[in-house]
C-alpha cells in the first residue's frame, strides 16, 4: 500500500522528497490546492472517505502519517 | 477630489486612530501605528529615491507588507510587489521589466533578494521602521502625486513568456474601491479575512478597505487553507464579517467538507471573483449561510480587477450558471463584434470596458499597451480609450451581462490567470522537449501538457517548479510520438482533449 501511496504522491509533486519529509503541511511544502487534489486521489485509490476532521497537519505531514490515516479509515 | 490614496490614509488616521487596521497571527497595527510606519518608511525612501520611481517590494504574508506598499507611496513613488516564494527565474523576469533602482524587502527575504539579478539598492524594512519622519519631505512628496499617478504595478502571465506589468493609478484604485464598497456596504464595523497573496491583484480590497472605509483586515495564514476546520475557526475567532476571495478559495472549504464541522458565525458578505463559480460549491455555502450577501464579480486586472458584479439573490442549483451582472459605478461596458460593430441585445461580442478604472497600460511595453487599449471604434468624436478584455459576453433583455468564455487561449486556474502559450514557451525550454501543446481540463482543474521528445514528465515538472509559479506547473503530462494535426497543419486540440479523464 505504501508503494501505491508513494506513486500518487510522486505524481502529484515530483519535486518533493516524500520518503524523508516530516513537515509537509507545517512547513507549507504542500499547499491547499495540493491537498484538495490529494484528498480526491486518496479517496478514489483506497476507497476511503477523508473527512474534514481528518484534515489536520498531523495526518498529512509525512507519507507515513498519511498511510496510518488511510489504514485507520479503511478499518472503519 | 482626492489626489491620492494618501488623502484616505490621512483621514482614516484622524477618524479611527486607535482602532485596529491590520492584524495577522503575530501582530496587529492600529491606524495610527500603521500610518507612523508608512511615514518612517516613506521618509527614508524619499531621501534616496526620486519621486515617481518604481520601488519593488518583496515582503511576506504579514501586516508590515501593506505598510511597505504605502510607505513607497508616501515617498511619492509606486510599488511593484513580488512574491518571494516564486522561483528566482520568475523574479528576475519581473525585475527585467520593472528596471527599478530600489527594492524594499523584509528580513526574511533578504537572502533571496541578494541572489537576484538586481544591481540597485536593497533596503530592509525592519531596519527603517523607526526612522524619524520628516513632515516637510513627506508633504512635498504627497504634493507631487496627482490622481492619475501610478499607484502600483502588478504582474500577470504574458503569452510571449514574459510577465506583463499592469499599471494602476490612484484614481482607478479609489474608483473601484468606492464602487465595490457600495455594493458590499463595507463600513467600519467590517472585518475582512484576507485570502489572496498580498502581491496579487485580488488583495487590493483587503489592503484598501481599511484606509478607505475604516474596516479592519485580518491576514489569514496560508497554511489554514489546507486545514479547513482551522480556517473556519479563525473566521469565528476573529469575528470576520466580509470575505473577498477567489473562486478557488471559496471552493476549498466546500470541497473539503468544512461545513460538516462548523460554520462561520459572523460572516455577512462574500464576494468572489477570478473565474467562473461552479454553483455546486456556492450551493453548499448558501445552504449553510442563507443570510450572507453573495456577489459574483467579473473583471480583468487591466480594469482594476473588476468590471461588473451580480448579486446572487436566487438559490442556486448544481448546474446554475451565474450571470456577471451589471457594471459597477464609473465603469462603462461595450460589446463589440470582430469587425468593431456594436452588438444587438442577446448577441455575443467581445467585452470592452472604459472609464476612470482603466490601467495606465503595461509597464515599459508601449506596443502591447497600444494593442490592448484602443480608441473606442464606435466613437469618432473625442478621445475615449477602451480595454479589449478578450472575453466574450452578451446582454440579455434586462441589461444583465452573461459570460461566454475567452476569445484566445487564456485560462483561469486556481484563481490565477494563465496564458497557455506561456506554459508551452516554458516547456520548450526543457531539454528533451521537441514540441508541445498545453490544454486545460476545466471540470477537473487539471493543467495538461502534451509533448514530444525524450524528456520525462519528472524532468518537465522539476523545470517548472524551479522556474515558474506553482499555479503554472502542469498537473498531467502526456508524452506522445507525434502531436495530432489538422489538415492545415495546426495542432488538433480536440483530439488531444480525448486524453482528458
Amino acid at each position: 500500500m505504501m508503494d501505491e501511496l508513494m506513486e500518487i504522491l510522486e505524481e502529484l509533486r515530483p519535486d518533493v522528497d516524500f520518503a524523508n519529509e516530516t513537515a509537509l503541511i507545517t512547513d507549507g511544502i504542500l499547499d491547499s490546492f495540493d491537498i484538495v487534489a490529494l484528498v480526491g486521489e486518496l479517496n478514489d485509490a483506497f476507497d476511503i472517505e477523508i473527512k474534514p476532521n481528518n484534515l489536520v497537519p498531523d495526518n498529512f505531514n509525512s507519507a507515513k502519517a498519511m498511510l496510518a490515516l488511510i489504514e485507520e479509515l479503511q478499518d472503519e | 477630489m482626492e489626489t491620492s490614496v494618501l488623502c484616505r490614509l490621512n483621514s482614516a488616521v484622524e477618524k479611527y486612530g486607535d482602532k485596529v487596521a491590520y492584524k495577522d497571527n503575530e501582530n496587529s497595527l492600529t491606524f495610527r501605528q500603521f500610518n507612523e510606519l508608512t511615514r518612517s518608511i516613506g521618509t527614508y525612501l524619499a531621501r534616496l529615491v526620486p519621486a515617481g520611481s518604481p520601488v519593488v517590494v518583496m515582503s511576506g504574508r504579514h501586516i508590515f507588507t501593506p505598510a511597505c506598499f504605502l510607505g513607497a507611496v508616501r515617498a511619492g513613488c509606486f510599488y511593484a510587489p513580488m512574491d518571494g516564494d516564486m522561483p528566482v527565474t520568475r523574479l528576475n523576469q519581473i525585475l527585467g521589466v520593472i528596471k527599478a533602482d530600489f527594492m524594499l524587502v523584509d528580513k526574511a527575504h533578504l537572502d533571496i533578494a541578494q541572489g537576484l539579478d538586481f544591481r540597485g539598492t536593497i533596503i530592509v524594512m525592519e531596519d527603517i521602521i523607526d526612522y524619524p519622519a520628516s513632515d516637510e519631505l513627506l508633504g512635498q512628496r504627497e504634493k507631487s502625486l496627482v490622481c492619475t499617478s501610478p499607484l502600483y504595478v502588478i504582474f500577470t502571465s504574458g503569452s510571449t513568456g514574459v510577465p506583463k506589468g499592469v499599471i494602476t493609478s490612484h484614481q482607478s484604485l479609489m474608483t473601484y474601491i468606492d464602487s465595490v464598497s457600495k455594493v458590499l456596504d463595507i463600513n467600519d464595523t467590517d472585518v475582512l479575512g484576507n485570502q489572496s497573496p498580498l502581491d496579487y491583484i485580488a488583495a487590493i480590497r483587503d489592503i484598501y478597505f481599511p484606509i478607505s472605509r475604516g474596516a479592519s483586515t485580518f491576514v489569514i495564514p496560508k497554511n489554514e487553507f489546507a486545514v479547513p476546520t482551522a480556517l473556519f475557526e479563525t473566521l469565528n475567532r476573529e469575528k470576520i464579517t466580509a470575505l473577498c476571495w477567489s473562486v478557488a478559495g471559496v471552493e476549498l472549504p466546500a470541497k473539503l467538507g468544512a461545513f460538516d464541522v462548523l460554520k462561520p458565525e459572523y460572516l455577512k458578505k462574500l464576494c468572489f471573483s477570478g473565474s467562473v463559480m461552479p454553483c455546486k460549491y456556492l450551493k453548499i455555502w448558501q445552504e449553510n449561510l442563507p443570510d450572507v450577501l453573495y456577489v459574483n464579480q467579473y473583471g480583468p486586472t487591466e480594469a482594476t480587477a473588476s468590471c461588473t458584479y451580480y448579486v446572487v439573490k436566487e438559490k442556486v442549483d448544481d448546474d446554475t450558471v451565474l450571470p456577471i451582472g451589471t457594471p459597477y459605478d464609473n465603469y462603462k461596458v461595450t460589446l463589440l463584434t470582430e469587425d468593431n460593430k456594436p452588438v444587438a441585445t442577446g448577441e455575443t461580442g467581445e467585452i470592452c470596458v472604459s472609464g476612470p478604472i482603466l490601467a495606465l497600460g503595461y509597464y515599459g511595453n508601449a506596443a502591447y499597451t497600444e494593442k490592448a487599449f484602443i480608441q473606442n471604434p464606435l466613437n469618432s468624436n473625442y478621445r475615449e480609450l477602451i480595454y479589449r478584455t478578450g472575453d466574450l459576453g452578451s446582454f440579455d433583455e434586462d441589461g444583465i451581462l452573461h459570460f461566454h468564455g475567452r476569445m484566445d487561449r487564456q485560462i483561469k486556474h486556481l484563481g490565477h490567470r494563465i496564458e497557455l502559450g506561456e506554459i508551452e514557451e516554458s516547456a520548450r525550454k526543457v531539454e528533451g522537449v521537441t514540441d508541445c501543446c498545453s490544454l486545460y481540463n476545466k471540470p477537473k482543474e487539471h493543467l495538461y501538457l502534451f509533448y514530444t521528445g525524450d524528456a520525462t514528465s519528472k524532468d518537465i515538472v522539476l523545470y517548472f517548479r524551479k522556474n515558474m509559479p506553482a499555479f503554472m506547473v502542469p498537473r498531467k503530462l502526456v508524452n506522445l510520438d507525434k502531436l495530432p494535426t489538422l489538415p492545415n497543419g495546426k495542432i488538433d486540440m480536440q483530439t488531444l482533449k480525448t486524453y482528458f479523464k
